[in-house]
């Protein structure tokens, strides 16, 4: 699961008047910055619980083709309860991800039943909303000025979904680092709720694309966060489409 | 207020026993009424409770009967646009090995989806569910509820044994549920399961037993169950979560029915009880209504005197009715669960019981209204007493031959409309008719042919004991007011008795033979020890490898399942047909047995029971549209047998057919035969030794499973039992009444008898020979009516209700059994009464009134 993965929900999600053109050209641009035909990377998830209990998972992630039209597959390796879970997604321009996920122990996959999207992915304080790729045009959004993130002058763009969409979430805000397109943290609303906080930080080019090599994300509602790591992270890798199938996802 | 305060409360002060026998007949017709019913509404309560608090925020359930159906229905659901979230489900009921836990409710869910619907409690802190990546990739994974989890001991990463397809299997705790509607489902023994592990541990292919929906905001229930039903057939239910519970009555009708007839009879005999004391009462109070009469009383305040009297007895007799009721329901709620659970084969878990207030209240109403109808001739008769007359001791003891004219002419009249209405006994209604026309008449003729057989059976008393036997002949010839609603409750009662071991009779015989024919094979392989039970299955693979077993000459492999048909689940059996035939050739109740077998075999035809067939109104060559998973399925019913596998019917088909239109081929029980010379002990360690270390099974021997069978008849037969328990206290208490009022009635001319020297013995003896007179009376007219009440239960409940066609047989053990039952009985009713009499003061009994 790489930064991509996670949060392109947050990314695309402009269209919009005179002013909120500048900033859709801001996502799109930070988008076609972070373009890439396949990815690979090692994955390494901690979730903190309210209580600091931590609880680490590995995996590793592959993904081919572009926005609104990608396959991935992510493989647990670790720890060994889940080793061999397997999840493929497939993502499409114009509605929601298909997902299934295989289970060794019982052999079977199954299709993931994503029809509440709110609810956490896997005790993680991600929600499975979050890991869609979703159409731009589905939001309405505007330039809510500056800020400042981790150091770095950042624009701060409004994101609202449309009426056809539906989501947790009614706004989000968006910061944009300004000398390298790179989103460095997305605050998540409802009403006035604060329901996500994710921040990106360690902020690297991996083959000529600025990555953040850590999530974190904070539920303040739980209080509880999750920090994922990426390691080997690889951009335009040689992958097949036949690896991204439920036949390969059964093959392990 | 007055009058009951002045007139009516002294006279029930001074007999205040009597009143409280009185009162016994109300307080045990309602505490039946009451205690079964509550009972019977705490296992239904219990099983819609646990319905509800499954179901969640659930608003639609899709199911296919108990059959299952394929996953992939699953995804033409979710593509339905105004489904908001439709997850799959399995139920099961296993068996832990946790000492005192029982069973364990298993809900198979996909947790990815289903919190839409159902509310885990699993948000809310980190202990709730230790990982649910975990709990899905690790198929021994469970959810328990927090109060298992704390009676049990069990923290997160405990261990769980349970039956499974694989045989005893170690689960593993992975998390707890928060307090909350859900974990309260099945009494709070409810465990939750990856439904895809539960297809595993449950031996269910890759076929889902139900998926629970919700609609989108805005959406129509209704619309999208119609939609829904459109897309996928009428072999499918779309149904609010609600209707299982309609189901579960439904499925056990029969048995709210025999509580109801108990309750009825019981509150029926108790009314007779009420009826002779108040005839009692006005018989001795005639003086007293005189006096009242003479100095003003309008007939309107005599008869307001006594049915205000009837009404406070009634609301006191309802109201410890009430009390005694719950204490019956309390200690029947588990045993009713546990029947409805092995003979329906439907899990719930009743370990409370729940009060109706409605229930309560038409309780105390029907004890009141019983004891004003039973009270309102007596009140009526004492609002006609003439001043004059009610001054002159003796007339009024007997009869008079016109009053005896007029019932005999009526009871002749009430006898003939019975005959007619059994002659038209097509129009079914007509049969209820004439039983309760029938018991008029011989209630009409009670006071007529107790004088007869009490006079029949004066020179056998007097031949016993010149002076005593005489004595209490001549007792019950001159007050026969005085014991004919005595006998009448006898009378009814026994009839009852009779009836109903007639009826059980005929029924064991009846399932005797269907066992001695249809259930022959050597031996039966089943997945759970109860035969009804069918959360678990077998693989079809499993008939092969049977056959390979050396010593067992023929599998056969049956399928059996509730369908619902026209909103009523009936039992499916799928079975090789041919094979079947071959070695149970069960004789058809109607249809040519050469062709109904191979029509059916071919798939052409299915067979009806003949409960079915009676119950539902089919008939042969009717055409039935059984609703599967692929449409429609148009057959008709070739032949018509006797099959007691469920009490509403069943509906035979080969087994080919159900796995063409269900997609099913797994096995609910096999059917083996051993070759000659292979005993039943070694090919049945055999099995075992080849199975039991990769699957969970139980072979039974055909001694086994006729012991099961029986062993369910006879808890059947257990609430048949209470309605005769019932039925024959009424009348103890009945008779114990008559001879209390009759003692009392004659202290003064039994103190006569001693103080002329009449010797305590000869005293006690005519009182003993009085009771026994009563209960032979009683048990001669019972046993004679209850040959005619046996034919209307044969008709009534046996046709009507069960659907069943049974020989009629009078049940002469029973009755010889009766003889000395009652006999001893009486007598021991006798002896307090007696024993009153020659130990009170003579000279008290003397002065008495």
């Amino acid at each position: 699961m790489n930064k991509t993965f996670l949060v392109s929900g947050f990314l695309f999600l402009v269209v919009g008047s005179c002013a909120a053109q500048d900033a859709r050209q801001i996502v799109t641009e930070a988008q076609n910055r972070s373009r890439s035909k396949s990815q690979q990377y090692e994955g390494t998830l901690e979730v903190v619980g309210s209580s600091n209990k931590v609880s680490l998972k590995r995996w590793i992630y592959q993904r081919i083709g572009s926005f609104g039209a990608s396959k991935a597959i992510l493989r647990f390796t670790a720890p060994p309860e889940v080793k061999g879970v397997a999840l493929l997604i497939v993502n499409h321009p114009d509605r929601a991800s298909d997902q299934w996920m295989w289970t060794p122990a019982i052999e079977r996959d199954r299709r993931i039943a994503l029809q509440d999207r709110s609810t956490r992915f896997f005790a993680t304080d991600f929600s499975f909303e979050d890991l869609e790729e979703r159409d731009v045009n589905q939001y309405d959004y505007k330039l809510a000025g500056e800020d400042t993130v981790d150091g770095a002058a950042c624009w701060k763009i409004e994101s609202k979904p449309k009426e056809s969409k539906s989501s947790q979430y009614t706004s989000s805000l968006v910061s944009v680092r300004k000398d390298n397109y790179v989103i460095v943290q997305i605050e998540n609303y409802n009403k006035d709720k604060l329901i996500r906080r994710v921040h990106y930080s360690d902020i690297q080019q991996v083959d000529g694309i600025w990555t953040a090599r850590s999530t974190e994300v904070y539920d303040p509602g739980r209080q509880s966060r999750t920090v994922l790591k990426l390691e080997k992270l690889q951009y335009n890798v040689p992958l097949k489409e036949d690896d991204f199938t439920l036949e390969a996802l059964r093959r392990g | 207020m007055i009058l009951l305060r002045l007139i009516s409360w002294p006279y029930i002060r001074k007999h205040l026993l009597r009143w409280m026998l009185t009162l016994a007949g109300i307080v045990l017709g309602v505490a039946v009424f009451v205690g079964m019913h509550t009972a019977n509404q705490s296992v239904l309560y219990a099983f819609r409770q646990t319905v509800d608090r499954i179901a969640g925020a659930t608003q639609l359930q899709i199911s296919a009967g108990e059959t299952g159906f394929d996953e992939n229905v699953l995804d033409r659901v979710q593509a339905v646009p105004q489904v908001r979230v439709a997850v799959p489900v399995i139920e099961a009921v296993v068996s832990t090995a946790l000492a005192g836990q029982g069973n364990l409710l298993i809900l198979g869910v996909d947790m990815t989806g289903d919190r839409g619907l159902r509310d885990y409690d699993l948000e809310s802190g980190d202990a709730a569910v230790d990982d649910p990546l975990v709990f899905l990739a690790q198929p021994d994974s469970l959810i328990v509820t927090e109060s298992f989890a704390r009676e049990n001991r069990l923290a997160i990463g405990g261990k769980i044994p349970l039956s499974t397809m694989q045989g005893e299997k170690r689960f593993t705790v992975r998390g707890i549920m928060k307090s909350g509607g859900l974990t309260s489902a099945f009494g709070g023994n409810l465990a939750v399961m990856d439904v895809y592990a539960a297809q595993k541990v449950f031996g269910r292919g890759r076929k889902f037993d139900r998926i629970d929906l919700a609609v989108s905001d805005g959406a129509s229930v209704d619309t999208v169950a119609r939609r829904i039903k459109a897309l996928l057939g009428p072999g499918f239910q779309v149904q609010e979560p609600s209707a299982r519970g309609q189901q579960f009555e439904s499925i056990s009708r029969i048995y709210s029915l025999t509580a109801d007839i108990t309750s009825a009879f019981a509150l029926f005999i108790g009314m007779f009880i009420i009826y002779n004391t108040f005839q009692i009462a006005v018989t001795q109070r005639r003086a007293e209504i005189g006096i009242l009469r003479a100095l003003g009383a309008t007939r309107r305040q005599i008869r307001t005197i006594f049915l205000g009297e009837s009404v406070v007895a009634g609301l006191a007799g309802s109201l410890l009715g009430l009390a005694l009721g719950i204490g019956i329901a309390r200690v029947m709620t588990g045993y009713i669960g546990a029947l409805l659970g092995e003979v329906y084969g439907i899990a719930q878990r009743a370990d409370e019981i729940s009060t109706d207030p409605k229930l309560m209240l038409f309780a105390v109403v029907l004890g009141v209204i019983t004891s004003v109808v039973a009270a309102f001739i007596p009140a009526r008769a004492a609002a006609r007493v003439d001043p004059v007359q009610a001054l002159q001791k003796g007339k009024y003891q007997q009869l008079s031959a016109g009053e005896n004219r007029t019932r005999r002419v009526s009871a002749f009249i009430v006898a003939l409309l019975a005959v007619g209405c059994v002659l038209l006994r097509k129009y079914h209604a007509l049969v209820y008719v004439a039983d309760a026309l029938a018991v008029v008449a011989a209630l009409l003729l009670t006071p007529t042919l107790a004088l007869l057989v009490a006079r029949m059976l004066r020179p056998l008393l007097k031949l016993l004991s010149p002076v005593e036997g005489t004595l209490a002949a001549d007792s019950l010839l001159q007050a026969p007011r005085r014991t004919s609603g005595a006998v009448a409750a006898l009378m009814l009662s026994l009839a009852l008795v009779v009836a109903l071991g007639g009826l059980t009779r005929a029924s064991y015989d009846s399932i005797l033979t269907w066992l001695n024919v249809a259930l022959n094979p050597d031996l039966f392989v089943t997945p759970s020890e109860s035969l009804t039970a069918r959360d678990f299955r077998f693989p079809e693979a499993m008939v092969d490898q049977l056959r390979a077993i050396p010593g067992i000459a023929e599998v056969q492999g049956v399928r059996d399942a509730r369908i619902e048909i026209r909103g009523t689940p009936i039992m499916f059996v799928a079975a090789d047909v041919e094979s079947l035939v071959r070695r149970a050739n069960v004789p058809p109740v109607a249809g040519d047995a050469r062709t109904m077998y191979r029509e059916a075999a071919r798939g052409r035809a299915v067979l009806a029971s003949e409960n079915f067939a009676l119950l539902r109104g089919y008939k042969l060559g009717d055409m039935i549209d059984i609703p599967t998973p692929r449409g429609l399925l148009h057959l008709p019913i070739a032949g018509i047998v006797t099959d007691y596998s469920d009490q509403e019917g069943s509906i035979l088909m080969d087994r080919s057919v159900f796995k063409r239109y269900w997609n099913d081929d797994t096995v609910n029980i096999f059917r083996v035969y051993l070759t000659s010379g292979a005993t039943e002990a070694d090919v049945k360690r055999r099995i075992l030794e080849r199975f039991s270390a990769e699957r969970r099974l139980f072979v039974l021997t055909n001694r086994d499973v006729r012991r099961y069978i029986l062993r369910l008849t006879d808890q059947w037969f257990g609430i048949t039992y209470v309605q005769i328990a019932v039925a024959v206290l009424v009348a103890v208490l009945g008779i114990v009444n008559t001879l209390t009022v009759s003692i009392t009635d004659r202290r003064r001319e039994l103190g006569v008898l001693q103080a002329v020297g009449g010797l305590r013995n000869q005293i006690r003896r005519t009182i003993w020979l009085e009771a026994l007179t009563i209960g032979a009376v009683g048990l001669i007219l019972g046993l004679a009516f209850g040959a005619l009440q046996l034919y209307f239960s044969l008709v009534i409940v046996v046709e009507d209700i069960a659907g069943l066609r049974l020989g009629y047989e009078y049940p002469y053990q029973i009755s010889l059994a009766l003889l000395p039952v009652i006999l001893a009985v009486a007598f021991i009713s006798a002896i307090g009464p007696a024993e009153s009499v020659v130990r009170g003061s003579l000279v008290e009994a003397l002065e008495y009134e």
